[in-house]
């Protein structure tokens, strides 16, 4: 294990400058279950750490709010997970991370981590002797014709085709969520939907942040498709395990017409996805079988198979279209 | 003493686990333990040109590296199937060649272990790469018929009985598909772990085994030293499933860097290593043909296999000789191919043959049934047998129609409705209901046991078995507890570490049949020498009142045929097991499985909500750890049809999926009820105790069953494991 020095921040300016004049080597930690995991494993070396875990305010979240719920960086995925007002009012946030990792992961990990949790690409992870772009800039990609089962059929390009494993942020993305970042020239506010990169030429930039830039807080507006939600989650097992193929649905109702859908895709892209396309084509319309199934059809219109994931595609849109149908249940 | 039901009992180390009590090899911390880390192959096949290790030594800490250029002078294990010692034949880091990815190249051994992992990922070797092949799509120089090879005969010869081909071509219905079973990893929860410490030139070694007598004989041979100068503890191993059946390769390589260092050693295998540094179930193929006449009575069954084996060693299989006696079928053909690939040699994971073999047939006996619009259940009935179709000679006991009968009546078969997809759950999923039978060899090893009771009534006893998890201390308290009327307390169990009596080999599900009919009789001898003495006192007091401090008895124990010589074999930690044919019988373990199966009707994901398995393993010694056989082989099972594979990309070699987030296990959520019965019907015949054993045929007939109740919910018949969302979408 490569030696790397570890120190606790005091309060978040405090780690933002000391991550900011650390340089290149210098990280910040939350739970750790992503970064220690991939130190391990050779795919990240940092030199200096900088605990965050600790800091006071950051595990802070507020979801009675009018206006919007406001979550920590540093809160707890099982502590929000188990909140009762969530549990009600927003269930497609709650699920998303009940159905992520495992309780003793969800007692660990942080808000803030579990967005930038990197891709479960075995050849990624492997390291030697697997060709990994995002590993190794340049050096190929050996998921292309290997084992891609996993990997995403939205979002890919020529250089990579991991799949972003979260599932938190594809329910956020669903709900309009933004995020509070603080980096050593001030605070901005990104959406989640900018947050996260396509791959593009450069597999190895995967979010938009500095890496000097501390998320904050996240913010979701308050809406009325919160109760009529569900993150609905298909994988290999039916529980510790990541998404085959995710729906983060939430809907808002006048009678059987649909007045506003929203719908995002988790498991099968390179990035959390909305499908806006398929949430137009539900709204002023009654929510059939058949109008749930054309919306997953929608949804992964542009999807691009590659040689062991083409049954996601179809899984994909089967899993869109039972996440309408459960939304609607709770109508 | 068969005669008798054992009652339930508490598993006697079941507080100390829960608690983290029990000590295992890797737990050891004790001061100045150097810590090893081994670095491993990248390609899959070829040579080091060069290896530096330059930079590893240069990592503060770092006090050894040991690479085949140090390491030339050690002596291969020799493999277990060739008159050896280790899981392959090869010894990794004592020649440049490299035969798989994932090979051990070089150890790195440190003050901590960050130091040794750091140097090890620091060694850099230079590489000559050869081309490589890892599948079962082998050129035909890669295939090797198991009949024409040097593996010894008859026991690797191919199983005939009758005219098969001929029986085959008259039938009147005819059934034939092909089946393939992926590679899989036991994963048992400790890993592959070593401690070594040299103290006056004799060694010990600390690691959980499912066979210390091998460990210390193969190290010997490796180490060029006489085995009364090693010690192998391994009190308690956290779960072997056939990985640690035999002389793993790290062993010696911890050993060696002990001696050299002159401090004690400990060198855990990480899980992503044990992927490639251990035996594993091959993958294999099935070609069944099944014929039968118009009334069900199966007349011809002919089964043809492909297992893959490693380029230096063949793994035999054995698939066949289970298949051929599943039923009363006059006419079986085996055969059995191996094929080479470029990988370490595969091995013994639980029900190594049988659970594929019984995937094959089942599934082609419930087409069958479909084929005669007949019961599954009744079919199977209906093909029972009381002799064994090979040899001919009967069943020392066979209780499978029994299984058949209370599995049914328990799940309440009679409700399920023939025509595939007919069944609705609650929920609207489409549901199905499959049955499968299994069975499995009841083979018995010979043994030593030793009793000594003391004046102040302590018990210790001591036999060649090993504790992997399975129960089997709480099997031998139960005999103790009830022959000697000692007290649980009292009683200590010298088990699973040399130097007591002879460690065979713990595998193939003789540990019972082989432990506890040894412990009676031990108890027995014990008996007899204090018979002389007042009956109404307690056996400890007539111990005293003869003024002795303690008595000891020891009794040797073969299986029935088993020649003298095999005692031989025993202490010198080879394999000295036999079955399922002694003189004048054969045994056999048997189960049913029955499983419902619901599959959601829009994402097509399979949930197995419930199982009802009925064993007959003869008689139940410890009712309460057996239960426990019973289900976990049926979550294995579930496993084995549903989850796991190990995946392979032809191009680099090696296994992909190499951790437990990747190769996915069921978990808890994935298991429903498993209700388990036994028919607990003793076999007097095989021993006066009656048992045969259990924890391998819990698992087989389980991927059939949910296979058969896949297809009862939906009309596929799938016959590739495993079985996952794609495969109905
Ligand atoms: C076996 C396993 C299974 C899993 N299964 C799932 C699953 O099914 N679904 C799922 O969604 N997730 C899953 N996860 C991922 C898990 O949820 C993440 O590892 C976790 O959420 C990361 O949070 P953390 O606090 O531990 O992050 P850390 O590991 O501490 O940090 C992760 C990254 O984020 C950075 N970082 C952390 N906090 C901040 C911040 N406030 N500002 C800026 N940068 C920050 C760190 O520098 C690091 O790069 C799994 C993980 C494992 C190991
Ligand atoms: S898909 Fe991306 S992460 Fe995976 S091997 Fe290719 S470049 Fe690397």
């Amino acid at each position: 294990m490569r030696p790397f020095t570890y120190a606790r921040a005091g309060d978040e300016a405090a780690a933002i400058r000391a991550v900011s004049s650390g340089g290149r080597g210098t990280r910040f930690l939350a739970g750790g279950t992503t970064l220690y995991d991939l130190m391990k494993l050779g795919a990240e070396a940092p030199e200096r750490l900088v605990d965050i875990s600790a800091l006071p305010g950051l595990a802070s979240f507020d979801t009675a709010g009018p206006r919007e719920l406001v979550f920590g960086a540093g809160a707890r995925m099982s502590d929000v997970a188990a909140d009762s007002r969530l549990v009600a009012e927003y269930p497609a946030l709650s699920e998303s991370l009940w159905k992520a990792a495992s309780q003793q992961l969800r007692n660990m990990a942080s808000l803030g981590g579990n967005l930038l949790q990197r891709t479960r690409c075995a050849y990624f992870r492997g390291g030697e002797p697997f060709a990994c772009n995002k590993r190794t800039p340049g050096s190929g990609c050996a998921a292309r014709e290997g084992i891609d089962r996993g990997h995403a059929v939205l979002g890919g390009s020529e250089a990579c085709i991991a799949t972003y494993p979260g599932d938190w942020a594809v329910a956020l993305v669903a709900f309009d969520a933004v995020v509070d970042v603080a980096g050593p020239n001030g605070a901005r506010t990104i959406p989640l939907q900018a947050l996260h990169r396509e791959p593009g030429t450069t597999p190895e930039v995967e979010t938009s942040l500095a890496r000097d830039e501390m998320i904050l807080r996240i913010r979701v507006p308050a809406t009325p498709l919160g109760r009529a939600s569900t993150y609905h989650k298909i994988r290999d097992r039916e529980s510790y395990a990541f998404a085959l193929a995710s729906a983060a649905v939430a809907l808002w109702m006048e009678g059987d017409v649909v007045r506003e859908a929203r719908i995002a895709l988790g498991g099968l892209a390179t990035r959390p996805w909305r499908a806006q396309e398929a949430e137009a084509g539900l709204v002023g319309r009654p929510l059939t079988l058949e109008a749930a199934r054309a919306a997953g059809e929608a949804a992964l219109r542009n999807a691009r198979p590659g040689h062991h994931n083409a049954f996601r595609i179809e899984l994909g849109t089967r899993t869109v279209a039972e996440a309408l149908l459960i939304a609607q249940r709770r109508a | 003493m068969s005669d008798m039901p054992y009652p339930d009992a508490l598993r006697v180390d079941a507080f100390d686990k829960v608690r983290g009590v029990q000590r295992y090899a890797a737990d050891n911390a004790r001061p100045g333990l150097a810590h090893a880390v081994l670095a491993t192959a990248t390609i899959a096949r070829g040579t080091v040109r060069r290896i530096d290790a330059a930079a590893a030594r240069a990592v503060p800490g770092v006090r050894l590296v040991l690479t085949h250029e140090e390491l030339n002078g050690l002596k291969p294990p020799g493999f277990l199937m060739g008159g050896g010692y280790g899981f392959q034949s090869i010894q990794p880091i004592t020649s440049p060649h490299i035969a798989y990815r994932g090979q051990p190249i070089a150890l790195v051994v440190a003050d901590n272990l960050e130091a040794a992992a750091e140097g090890a990922r620091l060694i850099r070797a230079d590489y000559a790469a050869e081309p490589h092949q890892v599948t079962l799509d082998a050129p035909e120089a890669d295939i090797v018929a198991q009949a024409d090879s040097p593996l010894p005969k008859p026991m690797f010869a191919d199983v005939k009985a009758g005219e098969a081909d001929a029986a085959y071509a008259a039938a009147a219905i005819r059934i034939e598909a092909d089946f393939r079973h992926p590679p899989q990893h036991q994963n048992p929860i400790e890993m592959l772990s070593t401690v070594a410490e040299w103290r006056d030139g004799h060694l010990t070694v600390h690691e959980g085994t499912q066979n210390a007598e091998a460990i210390r004989h193969g190290l010997a041979r490796q180490l060029g030293i006489e085995p009364e100068r090693i010690t192998v503890l391994s009190p308690s191993a956290g779960g072997g499933f056939g990985q640690k059946n035999s002389l793993q390769a790290h062993t010696v390589l911890a050993a060696e860097a002990a001696r050299r260092l002159e401090r004690p050693v400990k060198l855990v295998v990480t899980r992503a290593q044990i992927f490639h540094d251990s035996s594993f179930r091959p993958a294999s193929r099935h070609r069944i043909r099944l014929g039968a006449d118009t009334a069900g009575r199966m007349v011809a069954l002919i089964h043809e296999t492909d297992s893959q084996t490693s380029r230096h060693d063949l793994f035999p299989t054995q698939y066949t000789e289970l298949s051929a006696r599943l039923y009363g079928i006059a006419g079986f053909r085996g055969r059995e191919r191996l094929v080479r690939t470029d990988v370490q040699t595969p091995g013994y994971m639980r029900a190594p043959y049988e659970h594929p073999a019984a995937f094959a047939v089942e599934c082609c006996v419930d087409e069958l049934a479909y084929r005669l619009g007949r019961d599954p259940v009744a079919l199977r009935l209906a093909n029972d047998t009381t002799a064994d179709p090979i040899t001919g000679q009967p069943y020392s006991s066979r209780y499978l129609a029994e299984c058949l009968r209370r599995g049914a009546a328990r799940f309440g078969w009679d409700r399920r409705s023939m025509e595939p997809g007919s069944m609705r759950a609650e929920d609207g999923s489409l549901m199905g209901w499959g049955v499968a039978i299994g069975a499995y060899k009841a083979a018995t090893a010979a043994a030593i046991a030793r009793l000594r009771l003391s004046a102040d009534g302590a018990v210790t006893f001591s036999v060649g078995v090993h504790e992997m998890g399975q129960g089997i201390r709480t099997a031998i308290f139960a005999v103790l507890v009830r022959r000697l009327g000692v007290e649980p307390g009292r009683i200590t169990l010298e088990i699973g570490s040399t130097g007591t009596t002879p460690q065979h080999l713990t595998a193939g599900s003789w540990g019972t049949a082989t432990a506890i009919p040894a412990a009676e009789e031990v108890c027995d001898a014990l008996l007899r020498a204090l018979e002389t003495l007042p009956s109404r006192l307690s056996l400890a007091e007539r111990l005293r009142a003869a003024g002795r401090p303690y008595l000891e008895v020891e009794v040797s124990r073969r299986a029935p045929g088993q020649p003298e010589a095999v005692m031989g074999r025993l202490t010198s930690g080879l394999p000295a097991a036999m079955g399922p044919a002694y003189p004048g019988y054969v045994s056999f373990s048997h189960v049913a499985h029955f499983v419902e199966v619901r599959v959601e009707p829009s994402t097509r994901r399979i949930r197995v909500p419930r199982v009802v398995s009925v064993a007959d393993c003869g008689r139940v010694i410890s009712p309460r750890t057996a239960a426990s056989q019973l289900r976990g082989g049926v979550i294995w099972g579930i496993g084995a049809a549903l989850r796991e594979v190990s995946e392979v990309d032809v191009r680099y070699g090696g296994f992909l999926n190499a951790d437990l987030a990747e190769y996915v296990l069921p978990v808890h959520a994935d298991i429903g009820t498993i209700d388990v019965e036994f028919v607990d019907a003793p076999d007097p015949r095989l021993n006066a105790a009656g048992v045969k054993g259990l924890g391998e045929v819990s698992m087989v007939g389980v991927a059939p069953a949910i296979a058969n109740a896949v297809h009862h919910a939906t009309g596929r018949r799938l016959r590739a494991l495993p079985i996952r969302v794609e495969d109905l979408l």
